[in-house]
C-alpha cells in the first residue's frame, strides 16, 4: 500500500458516506472500513514487511485516516439516528396526552389563608384556631364591646336557638362574628409573650350580593409582650402588605374606631390595579382598605387577666375574601361559595 | 353624612383647597369618600365612626378642622333670644314617665309665626346636605340639626289637645300617622311624645302628620330633648324607620347641645318668621359629668413609639376641646368635654394626640418576637389532609355551614333535639347548622352537573355541629367530606379507559389518605339496614361512612342518570389513631417467592374474608397478599366474579425453597375451594 493510497481511501469513504441514509447502511460502511476485517485492518497487514522508518510513517498516516473515518461515522450516526426516530413504526406521537394523576386544587380561600399564615409564621407567629360557636362573653364582652352595642343585635350577629330540653336558663350561644374571640381564649390560656395568628370562618347576617356574604373568612393576629408599641404594629403590617401584595406597595394608617383597640387604625394599601392613580376598583381614591388594627385595649387585658401595666400589645384583623378578590381580580364574592370547578381550577 | 365646605367655613378659617382638606380629614379618621361641587360650594360625603357622635354636626367637624390645620375655631354666635321678652304667658306641663328614657326635655312656645318658604341660602345648604326644603320653621329645625348635631322638632301648637306634653312608652294597639304619610303600629317598646289623648311623635325618630307645621300654622312648640340611645335604636328598628334624628340620638347627643340648639333655633325662628317667644320650659336636669384623666408624656411615647413634645400634647388636646392643666413639665390633667363621652382612659387621650400628630409620622419599627413551639396540632393534620387529597387529584370546595332543615330531613340527618337551629336565620335555606357535610357536597355536585361538568371529585374539611345529650354547649367537630360523580377518560400507554366514579374511588382515596396520615387502614362494612350506606371503621371505632345517594335524593337534587358517591370522615374520631412516630424496619435480605392464584368466586363471597382466610391459613411465611386483578362479564358464568390473588412468601432469616412454598400454596388453594367454593381457573 502506497502513501497516496491513504488519500484515495479517504476520498472514496467520504463520497460513499454521503449516500448513507439508514443505520444499517452506516453499520455496513463502518464494517467495510473500520471493522475487524475492514480495509484499514487489512492494510495494516503489510506492516511486518516494512522497514523501521517506513513503519513509523505508515502507522502515523493510518492513525490519521482511522481518526478521520471514526469522526465521519460518528457524525453520520447523528443524522441517521434523527431520521430514524421519525420514520420507525415505533414512533411516539408527542401530541398524545401525558399520563399522570390529574391535578387537584386547594380552594383559593385556603391558598390565601395559607399564604398569610406562612408569612406570619416566618416572622415568628404561631397559628391557633378556635370554635365557630361562641359565647357572648368571648365574642363581645371580653373584647370590650358594651352590652348595648349595635353589633350584638340580631341584625348583626347570628344567635342559636337554645336547646329545647334544657330546663336551666340557657346560655346564649352565637356564631362568632369575627375571629377576635380567639384573642380572648388564647390570652386566657397562654402566658405572654404571645404572637399568634388565627384564621377561620365568621358569620354575619348580611344579605348576599357581589360583595357581601353571611359567611366569610378572617385572619386575626396579635402580639403581646413588654414594650410593644404602635410603631411595631406599623412594622409588622408593612412586612405583611409587601409579602402579600408586592415590594412596591405603599401603605397608610388612618385613625379608626374599634372597641377592642385604642388607638385604632384602618390600613390602606396603594391600589394594586391602578398603582394609586385612581380606578373603579379603588373608587378613584388610589387606596384600598385591607385591614383594621390597633393597640389592644386595656379593658381586654383586664378581662383576660394580663397586667396592662406590664404588657402592651397590638391586634389586627382582615377579611380573607377581600384580599383574595384583590389579589386574583375576582369581582363577585359568591364565586367562592358556588364552587364551580371551572372557577376552582384557575387557582 | 354630608357637610359643605362653606358651612364649615362659618366656624373655622380654612386655607386649604377642598381636596387637601378632604385628605387631611381622612388621615385624621374622618374618611371623606366623595367630594361634589355645586352652587359654588363643595359637598363632602363623609363616613363617621360609631364612637364620634360629635362629628355628626358642622360645629363638631369644624372643631376637628381647627385642630388638625392649626386654625382658630370661630365659636357659634350667641343666640339673640333665650327667654321670653315679657312675662311668660300661657302654661305648659311636661311629664316624663321615666327619666331613663328621656333625661332632658325642653320646649319653647313661639306664637304668631309666619310660615313661608325659607330664604334661598338656607334652602340651598339643606339641599346640598340632602334635605328637602319644606317651610321656614321645619327647615330651621333641620338646619340646626345639621349645624349642632341636636335633632329638634316643631309641633303645630294648635293641633295638640291641650297644653300638656307626655314623654311615655306607647300603649299596646296605639298607632300614629307620621310625617312620611305612613301609619305605624306602636307598642310599649317604643317611646312616644304624646298630648293628653294620643301620640304626636315617635320620640327621636319622626314627628306625627297631624301636628306637622304647615303654611297655616300660627303657633308652634319647639322641642329639643335628649333620649336614651338604646331606646331610640330599638324603636327605630321595630318600626323599620331611619331618620337623621334617630341616627344622631342612637349615637348619643350631649345634654348641653339640646339647650344651645334650642336657643339657636329659636333665634332663627324669631329672625325669619317674626314670631314671639312666649314660654320656655325645661323638664329634667343636665346630669353630665366631666371626666379628668392623668396623662404624661412618657405614657404617650411608650404606646406610640415616638417622642411627642409636651407642647404639642397641650395645644392639640386644647384645640379638640379638652381642658389641659399641666401638673409637671411632662404630665397633665386632661378634662374631657361633654361632647366626648368616648374618651374615658389614658389610651383614648393618646389616640387623640396621635391623630393630631399624624399616624403617618409614627415611625416603622420591628419588635423582637420570641419563638414559641405550641401551635395548633389539628390544623397541621388538616393541612396534611388537604394537601394529600389535592395530590390525589381532588378539588377543595368551601360551602356554607348553614343548610336547609328540610334538606337534612331528606338525608335523614335531622334527629330530634340534635339539630342546632339559628334563632335569626337570613332565610330557611340557611336555617340550621349542618350536622354533616354530605348534603352540602351533594348540592355542589348537582350545581356542577348543571354547569355541564362531566367528572366531579371534590372535598371539604369543615366543622359540623350538633347538640349532644348532657352537654350544655353544642358540639363542634372537624369533619372531612369527599364526593365523586361522573366519568372521565383515563389514559394508558396502550389507550384509554372510561373511568366512572363510585364507591371504589372513595375507598381508594380514603385508604391512601389514611396511609399518608399514619392512621391504621380503614375497614369498610355495609350497614345491615341500609344498602346505600357503607360504614368506615378504624379498628372497632366507627369514624365515618360512604353513601351512594339513593334515587329519591338524586331526584330531590335534580340529578339525572348519574351515580353520586359521598363519604364523610369524622376527623375528631380518627385523629386519636395517628401514629406520630416514624421508624425504620430493616429491608429484607433474602428473595421472595411470588405465586398468583386465579379463581372464580360467587358474587356474595366477602373478599375481605377471603384475604383474611388466606393470611391465617398460610402463616408467617406469607409476607403479603393482595388482589391484583378483578373481572366480571361475558367470559365469566353469571353470579360469579373472577379474581387474581397475588401471594408473596418470604423468610427474614434465609432464602425460601420452592419445596417449602408449594405446600403452603396448596393449602391456600384447598381453603379457597373448601371454604369459599372457589373454582380454580
Amino acid at each position: 500500500m502506497q502513501a497516496n493510497d491513504f488519500e484515495s481511501i479517504r476520498i472514496q469513504a467520504e463520497s460513499e458516506a454521503v449516500t448513507i441514509s439508514t443505520p444499517q447502511g452506516l453499520e455496513e460502511f463502518r464494517l467495510k472500513y473500520l471493522g475487524r476485517k475492514g480495509l484499514l485492518a487489512r492494510a495494516s497487514a503489510i506492516i511486518p514487511t516494512l522497514s523501521q522508518e517506513e513503519r513509523a510513517e505508515f502507522g502515523r498516516k493510518l492513525n490519521i485516516l482511522k481518526k478521520a473515518l471514526t469522526v465521519l461515522v460518528e457524525e453520520k450516526a447523528k443524522t441517521v439516528a434523527a431520521k430514524d426516530s421519525g420514520s420507525s413504526i415505533n414512533r411516539i406521537d408527542l401530541g398524545l396526552p401525558g399520563i399522570a394523576q390529574e391535578l387537584g386544587r386547594l380552594h383559593p380561600i385556603t391558598q390565601v389563608i395559607d399564604e398569610i399564615c406562612a408569612l406570619f409564621t416566618r416572622m415568628g407567629f404561631i397559628v391557633v384556631e378556635g370554635p365557630e360557636i361562641e359565647t357572648e362573653y368571648n365574642n363581645f364582652t371580653g373584647l370590650n364591646i358594651p352590652l348595648e352595642h349595635p353589633s350584638r343585635d340580631t341584625f348583626d350577629t347570628f344567635y342559636l336557638k337554645p336547646k329545647t330540653d334544657n330546663l336551666k336558663p340557657a346560655t346564649k350561644y352565637l356564631l362568632r362574628s369575627h375571629t377576635s374571640p380567639v384573642q380572648v381564649r388564647a390570652m386566657k390560656s397562654r402566658k405572654p409573650p404571645l404572637s399568634i395568628v388565627v384564621p377561620g370562618r365568621v358569620y354575619r347576617p348580611d344579605a348576599v350580593d357581589a360583595s357581601h356574604s353571611f359567611m366569610f373568612h378572617q385572619v386575626e393576629g396579635f402580639l403581646v409582650d413588654k414594650g410593644i408599641k404602635f410603631s411595631d404594629l406599623k412594622g409588622i403590617l408593612e412586612v405583611f402588605a409587601k409579602g402579600i401584595f408586592g415590594e412596591n406597595i405603599k401603605m397608610r394608617f388612618r385613625p379608626h374606631f374599634f372597641p377592642f383597640t385604642e388607638p385604632s387604625a384602618e390600613v390602606d394599601i396603594s391600589c394594586i390595579i391602578c398603582q394609586g392613580k385612581g380606578c373603579s376598583v379603588c373608587g378613584r381614591k388610589g387606596w384600598l382598605e385591607v385591614l383594621g388594627c390597633g393597640m389592644i385595649h386595656p379593658n381586654v387585658f383586664k378581662h383576660v387577666g394580663i397586667n396592662a401595666k406590664t404588657y402592651t400589645g397590638f391586634a389586627f384583623g382582615m377579611g380573607v375574601e377581600r384580599i383574595a378578590m384583590l389579589k386574583y381580580g375576582i369581582n363577585d364574592i359568591r364565586l367562592f361559595f358556588e364552587n364551580d370547578l371551572r372557577f376552582l381550577k384557575q387557582f | 353624612m354630608k357637610v359643605t365646605f362653606n358651612w364649615l367655613k362659618d366656624f373655622v378659617d380654612i386655607k386649604l383647597s377642598p381636596q387637601a382638606l378632604a385628605d387631611k380629614l381622612t388621615m385624621a379618621g374622618i374618611e371623606v369618600s366623595a367630594i361634589e361641587e355645586k352652587y359654588g360650594d363643595y359637598v363632602f360625603e363623609i363616613e363617621i365612626t360609631s364612637n364620634r357622635a360629635d362629628w355628626l354636626s358642622v360645629i363638631g367637624l369644624a372643631r376637628e378642622v381647627a385642630a388638625i390645620t392649626g386654625a382658630k375655631m370661630k365659636e357659634p354666635k350667641v343666640p339673640k333670644a333665650t327667654s321670653p321678652r315679657g312675662k311668660s304667658s300661657g302654661s305648659l306641663s311636661i311629664q316624663i314617665e321615666d327619666p331613663k328614657d328621656c333625661p332632658l326635655y325642653t320646649a319653647k312656645i313661639i306664637r304668631g309665626v309666619k310660615v313661608e318658604a325659607s330664604p334661598d341660602w338656607m334652602r340651598k345648604r339643606l339641599e346640598l346636605v340632602g334635605v328637602r326644603s319644606v317651610n321656614n320653621i321645619v327647615d330651621i329645625t333641620n338646619y340646626v340639626l345639621f349645624e349642632t348635631g341636636e335633632p329638634l322638632h316643631a309641633f303645630d301648637l294648635d293641633k295638640l289637645s291641650g297644653p300638656q306634653i307626655y314623654m311615655r312608652r306607647a300603649r299596646p294597639g296605639e298607632k300614629i300617622a307620621a310625617i312620611d304619610e305612613k301609619i305605624y303600629n306602636l307598642n310599649p317598646g317604643i317611646l312616644v311624645i304624646a298630648d293628653k289623648t294620643k301620640p304626636i311623635a315617635i320620640a327621636g325618630v319622626m314627628g306625627g302628620k297631624e301636628s306637622e307645621v304647615n303654611f297655616n300654622t300660627k303657633n308652634i312648640l319647639l322641642e329639643a330633648a335628649v333620649f336614651n340611645p338604646v331606646v331610640i335604636r330599638r324603636s327605630r328598628r321595630q318600626i323599620g324607620l331611619n331618620s337623621e334624628s334617630s341616627y344622631r340620638f342612637e349615637r348619643g347627643v350631649p345634654q348641653e347641645a339640646a339647650i344651645s340648639a334650642s336657643h339657636r333655633a329659636c333665634g332663627l325662628i324669631l329672625d325669619l318668621s317674626a314670631g314671639e317667644l312666649t314660654l320656655a320650659k325645661q323638664q329634667g336636669k343636665i346630669t353630665s359629668k366631666f371626666r379628668s384623666i392623668n396623662v404624661n408624656n412618657e405614657q404617650v411615647n411608650k404606646i406610640l413609639g415616638v417622642n411627642v413634645k409636651p407642647a404639642l400634647i397641650k395645644s392639640g388636646l386644647s384645640a379638640l376641646g379638652f381642658k389641659v392643666k399641666a401638673k409637671t413639665k411632662n404630665s397633665f390633667i386632661v378634662t374631657v368635654p361633654a361632647f366626648r363621652p368616648d374618651v374615658a382612659i389614658c389610651e383614648d387621650v393618646v389616640e387623640e394626640i396621635s391623630r393630631v400628630y399624624g399616624y403617618d409620622r409614627i415611625p416603622v419599627t420591628l419588635p423582637s418576637i420570641k419563638p414559641q413551639l405550641t401551635g395548633h396540632s389539628s390544623r397541621d393534620l388538616i393541612a396534611s389532609v388537604k394537601n394529600t387529597l389535592v395530590c390525589l387529584g381532588l378539588n377543595e370546595v368551601v360551602t356554607y355551614s348553614m343548610v336547609d332543615k328540610a334538606l337534612l330531613a331528606d338525608f335523614n340527618l335531622n334527629p330530634d333535639n340534635e339539630t342546632v337551629e339559628i334563632l335569626n336565620p337570613l332565610s330557611r335555606d340557611q336555617g340550621v347548622l349542618r350536622p354533616s357535610l354530605i348534603p352540602s357536597l351533594a348540592s355542589r355536585i348537582a350545581f356542577n352537573l348543571n354547569r355541564k361538568q362531566e367528572y366531579i371529585n371534590i372535598f371539604e374539611t369543615a366543622d359540623i355541629y350538633c347538640w349532644q345529650a348532657g352537654k350544655d354547649m353544642p358540639v363542634e367537630a372537624p369533619a372531612l367530606g369527599l364526593a365523586f360523580c361522573g366519568s372521565r377518560s383515563l389514559f394508558f400507554e396502550h389507550g384509554s379507559t372510561k373511568d366512572s366514579a363510585g364507591f371504589l374511588h372513595a375507598k381508594g382515596v380514603i385508604s391512601a389518605l389514611f396511609e399518608k396520615l399514619k392512621f391504621p387502614l380503614p375497614r369498610f362494612s355495609e350497614a345491615p339496614d341500609n344498602s346505600s350506606v357503607i360504614k368506615v371503621f378504624i379498628k372497632n371505632e366507627e369514624i365515618g361512612r360512604v353513601v351512594i345517594l339513593p334515587k329519591r335524593l338524586l331526584e330531590r337534587l335534580d340529578i339525572k342518570n348519574r351515580q353520586v358517591c359521598i363519604a364523610e370522615i369524622r376527623l375528631d374520631k380518627a385523629m386519636p389513631f395517628t401514629v406520630n412516630k416514624k421508624s425504620f424496619k430493616e429491608l429484607p435480605a433474602y428473595p421472595a417467592i411470588a405465586r398468583d392464584i386465579s379463581v372464580l368466586l360467587k358474587q356474595d363471597v366477602s373478599l375481605d374474608e377471603v384475604i383474611a382466610g388466606i393470611k391465617t391459613q398460610a402463616g408467617p411465611a406469607l409476607e403479603s397478599v393482595k388482589i391484583v386483578d378483578f373481572y366480571k362479564g361475558k367470559q365469566i358464568p353469571g353470579g360469579f366474579i373472577g379474581i387474581t390473588i397475588s401471594c408473596v412468601y418470604r423468610s427474614l432469616e434465609r432464602t425460601l425453597l420452592e419445596t417449602e412454598v408449594a405446600p403452603l400454596h396448596e393449602k391456600i388453594v384447598a381453603l379457597l375451594e373448601a371454604k369459599f367454593e372457589a373454582k380454580l381457573r
